[in-house]
């Protein structure tokens, strides 16, 4: 458990980073990253809504600082949750590898 | 000695261990501050245990024994449909019986009593706007759910042998469901609800041979009028929710008897 990362970015541009981590922090991040990219995207909308009144302004006439702001909350709880999913538990397979069952449909 | 559990690791000696980046450790760090002060995790864990506990006294289903979980896992939520529509139906028939109280089935005056009615309901009565909403909102979200629950059955193929029985009466459920919906959109009287019944009388004429006897029996004429309306009512507060009542405890009492489906 020295290497920090499974693969380094060195051989490969294209793969995603993935740190492993143990198992109960990753559970922090799960139930934590997951809270928190939910409480953005909702709170965005409901900013958003606000800002537009349910869409029903013209454009001229919203509230334009707070629409971008419902925008940026929006967009700020999918990288949460984007950047969670670097995190795994050791032992954890990326989901296409790590697959056990066979490519013929059962 | 604390009698609160020690954590198995030190965070702060791990993360320096690892090379991680800033926002990395940032993000950890902001995470584990949240753990320490809410610990959800740990109520989650012994919900999970707690789950794992009841399950481990169930005998093995077929997609465990078969390992076909890691193929199939992903239909599971969809088997709460059944229990949407349920969930939708009461909450349709409280709403309504609650709504009973303030309407009445008559096209007398202009507008008539029917619709004056629903003003009522709509503007002066207390939480009457919303308990309107309540109801056709749920019977919207019933129809859906229904419609969801028989795609899910079709498509795992739950319909098979020996549940042919619930296929069916799925279908006349379906059917009701819809019938339930037509016959309430007809009570405000209003002018989309006098034009729904016109085409269902129109339709209903159209069947070859029955088609008068049916207008008479559902419409109560071949022209809308108080006979209609009427009619409209007696089916949507009265007949129906006996019938679609009785359907649906069969319909939930057969798939208790028989177990749910395995996959197919
Ligand atoms: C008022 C409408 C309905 C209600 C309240 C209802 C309710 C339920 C419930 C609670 C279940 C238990 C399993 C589950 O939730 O998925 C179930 C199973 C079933 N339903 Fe329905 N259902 C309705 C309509 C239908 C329709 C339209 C069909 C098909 C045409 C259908 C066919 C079945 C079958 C075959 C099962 C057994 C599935 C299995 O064992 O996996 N149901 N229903």
């Amino acid at each position: 458990m020295d290497s920090s990362t499974d693969d380094t970015d060195a051989d490969e541009e294209t793969r995603a980073r993935e740190v492993e981590v143990p198992l109960h922090l990753y559970k922090v991040v799960t139930v934590f990253s997951t809270m928190f990219a939910v409480a953005f995207v909702v709170g965005g909308f409901i900013v958003l809504d606000t800002a537009t009144q349910r869409a029903r302004l013209d454009f001229g006439e919203m509230n334009l600082p707070l629409a971008i702001l419902g925008v940026a909350m929006i967009a700020a709880g999918a990288l949460v949750y984007a950047f969670a999913t670097r995190f795994r538990a050791e032992g954890m397979g990326k989901p296409k590898d790590g697959s056990d069952e066979p490519s013929n449909n059962g | 000695m604390s009698l609160e559990r020690k954590d198995e690791y030190d965070h702060g000696e791990w993360m320096r261990e690892k090379n991680l980046t800033p926002v990395e450790t940032t993000f950890l760090t902001v995470l584990i501050w949240m753990d320490k002060r809410f610990r959800i995790v740990d109520y989650l864990e012994i919900l999970e245990t707690l789950y794992y506990r009841v399950n481990m006294q169930m005998p093995k289903s077929h997609t465990e024994q078969y390992n076909l979980d890691n193929k199939f896992w992903y239909w599971y939520p969809l088997y709460a449909l059944g229990s949407f529509s349920t969930i939708a139906y009461v909450v349709a028939a409280l709403s309504g019986a609650l709504l009973g109280f303030y309407y009445a089935p008559a096209t007398t005056g202009d507008p008539t009593t029917a619709y004056n009615q629903l003003a009522f309901i709509m503007t002066e009565l207390n939480f009457g706007f919303m308990l309107r909403s309540i109801h056709r909102w749920s019977a919207q979200v019933m129809v859906a759910a229904v419609f969801l629950h028989m795609l899910r059955v079709y498509f795992t193929g739950a319909y098979k042998e020996p549940r042919e029985l619930n296929w069916i009466i799925g279908i006349i459920l379906i059917s009701l469901t819809m019938v339930f919906g037509y016959t309430g959109y007809l009570l405000p009287w209003d002018q989309l609800a006098f034009w729904a019944g016109q085409i269902g009388v129109e339709m209903s004429l159209s069947i070859p041979l029955a088609g008068e006897w049916v207008a008479q029996l559902l419409f109560g004429g071949f022209s809308l009028g108080q006979a209609t309306l009427q009619r409209m009512y007696i089916i949507h507060v009265f007949l129906l929710p006996f019938v679609v009542t009785t359907l649906i405890a069969v319909h939930i009492g057969i798939v208790w008897i028989q177990g749910i489906a395995e996959p197919h």
